[in-house]
């Protein structure tokens, strides 16, 4: 990387910068900033799916049906006596343990199955190693069904809080329940559940930072590896214990995205309340 | 075995787990509580500096994750051990995990805390602290009469919410930090219970069960301290969970 620099740009830094650009360059460095896109990843595909649970629990949670009501309603208030992280680690697990079952029916004969007993995976044909990209499509639904919960929890807060009048003034203009629904109910909902959203995103952007515990090389991991004590048998001792400053920067880094994401809901939230008649509406 | 008798046995397995939940998280409220209080205060405070302060402090706790807080805290006492907690020979006080895990979970809750403290103390009704001056109240007299019960009482609520948040978080506290003396906790002895018998499904429930036992105990126990402080006012007086950490 350091080649790319001109060399009167490299004199004028001197030996001690261009040594320093030099090594915070290097490629595991660089494989460092790469690996933030797991947690961008995470981030935005984890908010996705927890917007789709969240307005599915909702729909859940809202319905009249009972047997809808009563599933809807406890996996909404699951979430407040159980700490996300377990959700995290029993969702991926339970998956994965779900498929080797499957494939185990199908591939695993009798008598390798009798010489694990008690064993997981069955046979060893049946067990299924994913990749880092599946672990983090896993890691993204673990994201959505724990934060979805969450955001059914503001959804269907959002929906109470469109004006009755609203809704019975297009049920007026001979609406059917379902236009009803879908052309006024729902898109007046959402400035209504924008602040609340907005809450529950920055839940996730900071369980993005669980990612590691799926064997993901996120930054996390890698911050660990590249701060830890670095000795060589030609060199010596490179670097002591650096970790600290590595989750230092991590820690900036988290604080900036918090940053930016606010700003990006203000403007957001200026922009959905336009000819809203609700508390700070842009007019 | 029956299903009975294996849901019996991870109980069995997992009650001595729970109270190291437990104590981290007991250990680590009094001191948030009362550190949250003083930063609230200096965030509410006139004096620029102070107030900006306590306001960084509150931004860059509750912006970054406790995850990430916990692996800095914990390498920066280990980056300091050989200078610093060696030569002074607390080396083993400070980095026991039941000693830094209630630490750093306390400056966590503590960030989060001043903010509800700070939003409960701009809402104490003014014309109380206007009466309290105009009767002669020393600012001791003031803040011990009516900004204390006045704050106390209008952040109880969502404080609930933070310390059942906080007790989710001690969940994460031995990801980073050693077990030492077989003191682990419900995370871990669910990981070592699966790693037996690769049976996640139960052995994850039974752990979710004491956490969701020891949130509602919390919200009782929270819940009858709030009935006494409203116990002057009529209407209802429960405690509403939100679902955002605050």
């Amino acid at each position: 990387m350091l080649d790319l620099l001109p060399e009167p740009l490299k004199a004028w830094l001197g030996p001690d910068v261009t040594f320093w650009l030099g090594y915070f360059t290097n490629g595991k460095h660089i494989a460092f900033f790469v690996s933030v896109h797991y947690t961008v990843l995470a981030a935005l595909l984890g908010a996705a799916c927890a917007l789709v649970f969240g307005l599915m629990g909702a729909a859940l949670w809202t319905s009249r049906n009972p047997w809808l009501r009563w599933p809807g309603a406890v996996y909404v208030n699951m979430v407040r006596g159980v700490p996300d992280v377990l959700f995290f680690l029993f969702f991926p697990l339970a998956f994965e343990q779900a498929m080797e079952w499957m494939r185990a029916s199908a591939v695993c004969t009798p008598e390798a199955a009798a010489e694990r007993a008690g064993q997981w995976p069955p046979c060893p044909d049946a067990n299924i190693f994913f990749s880092t990209y599946e672990y983090l499509a896993l890691a993204c639904v673990s994201l959505g069904i724990v934060y979805g919960a969450f955001a059914a929890n503001v959804i269907a807060g959002a929906m109470r809080s469109v004006p009755r009048g609203q809704l019975e003034a297009a049920r007026a203009f001979g609406l059917s329940a379902r236009q009803v629904l879908w052309r006024v109910h729902l898109p007046q909902m959402w400035i209504y559940a924008l602040p609340g959203l907005s809450n529950v995103w920055m839940l996730i952007i900071k369980a993005t930072s669980l990612l590691s515990l799926l064997q993901i090389a996120d930054i996390v991991q890698l911050a660990n590896r590249l701060g830890a004590p670095n000795f060589s048998r030609s060199a010596g001792l490179v670097h002591g214990d650096w970790r600290w400053g590595y989750y230092l920067v991590l820690l900036v880094f988290y604080i900036g995205l918090t940053f930016v994401s606010e700003r990006v809901f203000a403007a957001l939230t200026r922009r959905a309340s336009r000819g809203m008649a609700i508390e700070g509406a842009a007019r | 075995m029956t299903l009975v008798d294996a849901i019996w046995a991870d109980v069995v397995a997992l009650w001595r787990p729970a109270l190291l939940n437990i104590y981290f998280a007991f250990a680590s409220i009094p001191l948030g509580f009362v550190l949250a209080i003083f930063v609230a205060l200096g965030k509410a405070s006139r004096n620029r500096p102070l107030s900006r302060l306590a306001s960084g402090y509150i931004y860059a706790f509750r912006g970054s994750p406790f995850f990430i807080q916990l692996f800095m805290f914990y390498s920066l006492m280990l980056a300091l051990n050989l200078s610093v907690w060696k030569p002074l020979g607390i080396d083993t006080i400070v980095l026991n995990p039941l000693v830094l895990g209630p630490a750093i979970l306390a400056l966590n809750t503590t960030a989060y805390s001043a903010e509800i403290f700070h939003g409960a103390l701009m809402a104490v009704p003014r014309g109380e602290l206007e009466a309290a001056r105009a009767f002669g109240m020393t600012r001791a007299q003031i803040f011990r009469r009516i900004t204390w019960p006045n704050m106390l009482r209008l952040a109880w609520p969502a404080y609930t919410n933070e310390v059942v948040f906080l007790f989710h978080a001690t969940a994460l506290v031995y990801f980073t930090l050693p077990v030492i003396d077989g003191n682990a906790d419900l995370m871990n002895k669910a990981g070592e219970l699966f790693e037996r018998d690769y049976n996640a499904l139960l052995h994850y429930s039974v752990t979710a069960m004491f956490f969701l036992a020891i949130s509602l105990c919390i919200f009782l126990i929270f819940g009858t301290f709030y009935r006494h402080l409203m116990r002057h006012t009529e209407g209802p007086k429960r405690i509403k969970f939100t679902t955002a950490r605050l």
